[in-house]
């Protein structure tokens, strides 16, 4: 590999609420990045991403996300991530 | 209008049982996600950036009072209390719950309405002009063939998995308001040699990455065999379009690669076989149809208040001046509602205001609203005299917006805001544009100016049609907005140029300025409109204006 | 489909011991090229009688096409294991279809045998080698006895104990094993298949670049050898056909060359779906490509042309339509078209069709649809039951009169 891994987070949609997620080290589904398992190994990014496809009753299209660290946890790096993390920006506009 | 039939009635119900059954097989694993997706996406409901979002149909933009409360309903009770109204005339809900989604097709059936096809490779929701049954310019109401031709692809067995998606259009006037020249199939009702009804059949437009026009593949086509010839067109396309990459899939690619010639002689012989087979219960079905979209009746009544208040009320004059279009019976005008109040988001509208659209629908427009693709609602039949009570009832809900056709009525895609495909968001810029030209108090001066924004090159924003395109894309990471310039989407379609290099989000509204600023400089008159200047000048002064570093080194 | 035992008989029994005339091939046929080797073999009294093994997997497509280039009826010899994926037997179908091949002979471990030793399929967790000799091993060695030579995929860049492989090998002593393919690189493959547009087998898009039975064949992550997903985290990395000694089957064989028909287990057996449910096939005749001149059956694939067939429409009794996958619509138009030029016979669906689209298929025209035991066990006869009612609610009736 000649380019250096950067790290990476494995993020998906929650089934039933749409909700975006993150997986935690522990194997858990957060809605909070900074709870997310920052993840250094690209080996180990492949098979956390194969552990997440697993769960297809729980999530739905998971993918690595490239991420860094952050002093509360990891944080998104590009603005799309921001934007999945951050919610929409008229979030309030419209809401009667 | 258009009510249910028992058997459509009966169809959206089986409908929304089937799908409520196929999401909990998709629960339970019965059926994978990759199986779920097309299952759920032909009935609208998709997975975006932040949650799932359901599309529901407005077929040909017509919408009741009662309809209109329903999706308010909707929106409070599923949703978080706003929907969004797009450029293929369907409202979204941007954040219902898996599970709630059998619910809210169940609370659609019960007022005639549903999600079938609003999404998937399939035959998509038939669009039509906004102004159908009302406009001066009209020569037979669309509508009734756009009805005829939803129930014709409702679930049409041979064309459900189709190589992409396929969208048809319709307009019976000669003034193009239905964009039909990017649709795949594109009607237009004409009168033939001898005087009967019938089509002007265009096919192999569209928008996206590769923007083409549509092409005349039938000089007219009596109406008695749309429904025989529409379905030699897409029998054809199912077997002959490219499954092998769904960016050559459209039929326009098809045609493109076959070439016109080619497509028409298998269009016409299929349609040889197919047409035996229709043996006139869908012309008695056209004929019953019809007679339901029979003009409500319209009495004369004087117009005096009109005038009195158009003398009276610069706010009324205003936005009377912008917002109405001619009726095709004296007196009546055809009154359109902006949803782009500056700085708000294109195309959202909240329940309450849905309610008050209802209720002002009820009072002055015979219950009937319209959705038009330029994602504004619109009051097609109400007096003259009515019409400083209309605005007065609108300006209290904040929808007496005055900017129909101006620079804020902009077009926008829901961009990365919302949407899964986006590269770029759309929304804010869109906003900021709205809101300088307020401030700037010239809008009015500035005169029809169309600006459509889209997030993606998937063009949901339409910005190659757009006067002033704006194509938000990812620039190594960064928001980055192409401006193309020239296009139009009336019945003399064409596809804007690119000015250059794009701009960053930062810089892209001073990019729209300096383009703006440009035609108010060079226009021969306030009369000439910024296409008219764009036409007779051509790209050279924007592209200076836009680059001017660029262009002095090109001088040196 | 029974499979036809026809083996062809071009010529005698090679002359020689196997390791000696392995040797003089492959000094005869050292220059040439991956074709030249195949046809050469297939005509060559040296090497004699000969079939194609194919696992249908993530590569086999290239061969299978040389192979029909050459002779579409050359016997090729196909191991359904009863725990494939149904993408996999899905995709055989599709291809042999696609490339016109009219002798794949479909080869199953002998029902009483498995019943008897892997009841519950459960032998792989124990003694995975042991399942492969009574799943793979045992029914290929058993097929391969009237053959002198047999062809198959292999390749050196797959490395292990690939990398030293010839064109011609001695097999034991009892046959040669020719490997048209073995000097070719991942690069040749893949352009192969992108120069003849060859149709590519769904697992690879979804990160199996080798495929074997299911239980044991895992994705492969980025940077890992494209069989590091078979037997993961075992020491075992050949199932056992391709050792250098046939080990002499130990495991007692109750059928004789080939697995009839009516033996066929009936979890890997395909299901027919009709408006009653789920039922065996009943068609027990062979399914001819669709330029198959005599055959009252064939088999077409979505790119075909219907109007090809109008012809026969009047002899023909049953007409297969393949869905290589349930998005490719292109079938559900040859149907209506087939109806529509008068096709009154069987008009059968196959393939990777699901339950909500029974509907569509009866609709235009299909009498029933043929599916994959593993598909017909997630999807059983309750969701397909549910869509029986496919007259009611149909708008293109009330269009149509």
């Amino acid at each position: 590999m000649s380019r250096r891994f950067t790290p990476k987070v494995v993020t998906a949609n929650a089934l039933l609420e749409g909700d975006v997620v993150y997986l935690t080290a522990d194997d858990r589904w957060t809605r909070n990045h900074a709870e997310a398992e920052l993840i250094e190994d690209e080996a180990h990014a492949q098979i956390r991403l194969i552990d997440a496809d697993g769960r297809s009753a729980e999530v739905v299209g998971a993918y690595l996300a490239e991420a860094r660290p952050g002093p509360d946890g990891p944080r998104p790096v590009h603005f799309r991530e921001v934007a999945r993390t951050a919610g929409p920006s008229n979030h309030s506009a419209g809401r009667a | 209008m258009y009510g249910y039939s028992e058997f459509d009635t009966a169809f959206v119900r089986e409908r929304a049982a089937q799908f409520r059954a196929q999401v909990e097989r998709r629960i339970s694993g019965a059926l994978t996600e990759d199986e779920f997706r097309p299952l759920r996406l032909m009935n609208g409901l998709y997975l975006q950036l932040h949650a799932y979002m359901l599309r529901v149909a407005i077929p040909y933009g017509t919408l009741s009072s009662a309809q209109m409360r329903q999706l308010a309903h909707i929106a409070e009770r599923w949703d978080r209390g706003y929907g969004h109204f797009t450029t293929r005339q369907n409202i979204q809900f941007n954040w219902p719950k898996l599970r709630d989604v059998p619910d809210i097709q169940d609370a659609l059936a019960d007022v005639g309405m549903h999600t079938i096809q609003t999404s998937g490779n399939t035959i998509r929701n038939v669009t039509a002009d906004h102004f159908a049954g009302a406009a001066a310019d009209e020569i037979a109401d669309p509508r009734p063939y756009a009805e005829l031709l939803r129930q014709w692809s409702t679930d049409h067995p041979e064309f459900q998995f189709l190589p992409r998606k396929f969208k048809i259009g319709v307009t019976g006037a000669p003034s193009d308001r239905a964009v039909i020249r990017s649709h795949d199939i594109g009607l237009q009702v004409v009168r033939g040699p001898d005087g009967g009804l019938g089509f002007r059949v265009l096919v192999g437009g569209g928008l996206g990455r590769t923007p083409m026009i549509a092409q005349e593949i039938r000089a007219f086509l009596p109406e008695a065999d749309l429904l025989p010839y529409c379905e030699a067109i897409v029998s054809v396309y199912n077997q002959l379009g490219r499954r092998d990459n769904k960016f050559k899939a459209r039929i326009k690619i098809t045609v493109h690669e076959h070439g016109l010639e080619a497509i028409r002689e298998k269009v016409e012989a299929r349609f040889a076989q197919v047409r035996t087979e229709f043996g006139g219960a869908d012309r008695a079905l056209l004929a019953a149809i019809r007679a339901q979209f029979a003009r409500p009746a319209l009495p004369a009544r004087p117009v005096a208040p009109f005038e009195a208040a158009r003398r009276a009320d610069p706010v009324f004059r205003a936005w009377a001046d912008t917002n109405l279009a001619p009726h095709a019976v004296p007196g009546y005008a055809i009154a359109t509602v902006s949803l782009k109040a500056h700085g708000a988001t294109p195309g959202d509208a909240g329940a309450a205001q849905m309610r008050v659209l209802a209720d002002v629908a009820d009072a002055y427009s015979q219950s009937e609203l319209r959705i038009s693709h330029e994602q504004n609602v619109i009051l097609p039949h109400v007096h003259r005299a009515d019409l400083p009570a209309l605005h007065a009832a609108l300006k209290a809900a904040g929808l007496a917006t005055a900017n129909v056709g101006l620079i804020s009525d902009i077009i926008a895609c829901p961009g990365m805001d919302y949407c899964a495909l986006a590269t770029a968001r759309s929304i804010p810029v869109a906003q900021a544009i709205a809101t300088r030209f307020e401030e700037l108090k010239l809008e009015h001066e500035i005169g029809p100016l169309k600006i459509k924004i889209s997030g993606c090159i998937n063009a949901c924003g339409h910005h190659h049609v757009g006067h002033i395109g704006i194509l938000g894309l990812d620039r190594a990471g960064v928001e980055n907005y192409q401006i193309t310039l020239g296009g139009d989407g009336s019945e003399d379609a064409v596809i804007g140029g690119r000015t250059g290099p794009g701009f960053a989000h930062d810089r892209i509204l001073p990019a729209v300025e300096k383009v703006v600023r440009t035609y108010l400089g060079l226009r021969a008159g306030p009369e000439e409109t910024f296409l008219q200047t764009f036409r007779r000048v051509g790209m050279a002064p924007f592209k200076a204006a836009l680059y001017p570093a660029e262009d002095k080194a090109r001088a040196a | 489909m029974r499979p036809d035992p026809a083996v062809p008989a071009r010529g005698a029994v090679p002359a020689g011991s196997t390791a000696r005339r392995a040797a003089e091939l492959n000094a005869r046929y050292r220059h040439h090229g991956a074709t030249a080797v195949l046809e050469r073999a297939m005509g060559d009294a040296q090497v004699g009688r000969i079939a194609l093994v194919s696992s249908f997997g993530a590569e086999s497509v290239v061969l299978l096409h040389m192979l029909s280039v050459l002779d579409r009826a050359a016997p090729v010899l196909f191991i359904d294991t009863a725990m494939l994926f149904a993408e996999t037997l899905d995709y055989q179908r599709a291809v042999a279809a696609w490339l016109g091949l009219t002798n794949v002979q479909v080869l199953r471990p002998d029902p009483a045998v498995l019943h008897a030793r892997d009841p519950y399929g459960a032998l792989r967790l124990t003694d995975p080698d042991a399942c492969c000799a009574l799943r793979k091993t045992a029914p290929l060695h058993a097929a391969l006895r009237p053959y002198d030579a047999w062809i198959t995929g292999r390749k050196r860049f797959q490395g292990g104990q690939r990398i030293a492989l010839d064109f011609f090998e001695d097999e034991g002593g009892v046959r040669l094993k020719v490997n048209p393919l073995a000097h070719w690189t991942r690069a040749d493959v893949r352009d192969y298949m992108v120069n003849n547009r060859l149709p590519r087998h769904p697992l690879v898009a979804q990160g199996y670049p080798s495929i074997g039975c299911k239980p044991c064949t895992g994705k492969v992550g980025a940077g890992e050898d494209a069989r590091a997903g078979r037997w993961r985290g075992r020491a075992k990395v050949e199932c056992g056909i391709h050792l250098a000694r046939p080990a002499a089957p130990d495991i007692p064989q109750t059928g004789d060359d080939t697995m009839p028909e009516t033996d066929l287990t009936p979890a890997s057996a395909p299901v027919i779906v009709t408006d009653d449910g789920f039922a065996a096939d009943d068609w027990t005749g062979p399914v001819g490509a669709p330029d198959a001149p005599d055959a009252d059956a064939v088999a077409l694939p979505p790119d075909a042309d219907p109007e090809a067939l109008r012809a026969r429409l009047d002899t023909l009794r049953l007409i297969v339509v393949e869905f290589p996958g349930f998005a490719d619509g292109r079938g559900f138009t040859i149907a209506r078209r087939l109806r529509l030029m008068g096709y009154a016979g069987r008009l059968r669906a196959r393939g990777h069709v699901i339950a909500d689209q029974y509907t569509m298929a009866r609709r235009v025209g299909f009498d029933e649809v043929e599916i994959s035991a593993e598909l017909a066990a997630r999807q059983p006869a309750q969701d397909w039951r549910r869509r029986a009612g496919w007259q009611a609610h149909d708008y293109q009736s009330r269009l149509r009169a």
